[in-house]
């Protein structure tokens, strides 16, 4: 009785372990989601107007989004992308940084290993967005709309692993293991 | 308590408020000028009160929020000063193109609601200098960007001093 008592500790031990693993990877899931979400509201927002051109809900919404995406952007026409017959709440450089994390935020999703990168990659993605703002204010060469959306895409995807990775790493730890 | 705890937040709160109101700074910085000054913010406590390493997130969260928040009072303040001395405003130069916008969507019964609305912000602003659902327009709208924003850069700010002082 009390041998096969003894047998079953490790086992039980281990039946515990997966199951905390397994909240941890399902909790881990549920946080990349919301984030996801929230990205996806943000992407939808900024593009809401040109989406839905025509319809009530963009006529109402128009001054009130522009407003709001005024605040953390220059919203220069000639700077945004024209889709459906009307201007982008952001600029092209803006529209790449914002998908960019978006776009990463569904691969966080089907990915959930932990990723810890050092500062390097940062400064790295940080240096084609740098000079082509250099190259544009020095007027090396005209603003290209398609150049600013990629470097923007590349440092917007770099800066959601950093952000994404330190939450996890610091922050959640304490609620996944709760 | 520790008087300098604050000061950082406040100084670049007030910072960021100062330079989302200068024309040109912002066609250049976008998006950038809160997060930096949520990143400055963290980076200047980090060496004013010699703060513990490895900086928590927690700390590095508030520090941000509190920069978002800072700057979102001051950035009001200042936007609703300059309004009042000067009749006039950016929604008010831009309501015609707003207007035009609009009309392009040939709704008139949601038009007329929208517009009278937005008009009569106009109205107050040029005759008042004041207008109180333009002011709380304002501040709602900056303080949701600016502590989200302000949030971010004290993540990253956090994650720069980490890393550097690891290394």
């Amino acid at each position: 009785m009390e041998a096969s008592h003894r047998s079953n500790l490790p086992v039980k031990k281990i039946n515990i372990l997966a199951a905390l693993v397994e909240r941890t990877i399902f909790r881990k899931r549920a946080f990349r989601f919301l984030l996801f979400l929230l990205l996806a509201l943000w992407c939808f927002a900024f593009s809401f107007d040109s989406l839905f051109n025509g319809s009530i809900e963009a006529a109402i919404t128009y001054p009130f989004l522009k407003y709001i995406f005024h605040l953390v952007c220059h919203q220069l026409n000639e700077k945004s992308f024209l889709i459906n017959g009307n201007y982008l709440m952001v600029c092209a450089r803006c529209t790449g940084i914002y998908l960019g994390a978006f776009l990463t935020s569904i691969v966080a999703l089907l990915y959930t290993k932990r990723t810890s990168l050092t500062l390097r990659w940062l400064y790295i993605s940080m240096i084609p967005m740098l000079v082509d703002v250099a190259s544009n204010t020095f007027h090396i060469y005209s603003y290209s709309k398609i150049f600013a959306f990629f470097t923007g895409l590349f440092f917007g995807s770099t800066v959601f692993i950093y952000i994404l990775s330190t939450i996890e790493n610091n922050f959640t730890d304490n609620l996944y293991t709760k | 308590m520790n008087k300098n705890k604050f000061l950082p937040p406040i100084v670049c709160g007030f910072g960021a408020a100062v330079l989302t109101i200068v024309p040109g700074i912002k066609s250049f910085s976008c998006c950038l000028i809160v997060p930096l000054a949520g990143i400055l913010s963290i980076y200047l406590d980090h060496r004013i009160n010699k703060s513990e390493l490895p900086i928590r997130i927690k700390h590095a969260i508030w520090f941000g929020f509190m920069t978002g928040i800072i700057a979102t009072l001051f950035a009001t303040s200042l936007d609703v000063l300059i309004t009042y001395l000067a009749h006039t405003n950016d929604f008010v130069q831009a309501l015609p193109q707003t207007e035009a916008v609009i009309r392009h969507y040939k709704l008139n019964q949601v038009l007329d609601q929208t517009m009278s609305m937005l008009r009569q912000m106009s109205n107050d602003i040029t005759m008042y200098g004041f207008s109180a659902f333009y002011t709380a327009g304002i501040l709602f709208s900056n303080f949701i960007i600016n502590t989200i924003f302000g949030i971010l850069g004290g993540i990253l700010g956090m994650i720069f001093i980490n890393k550097r002082t690891s290394v």
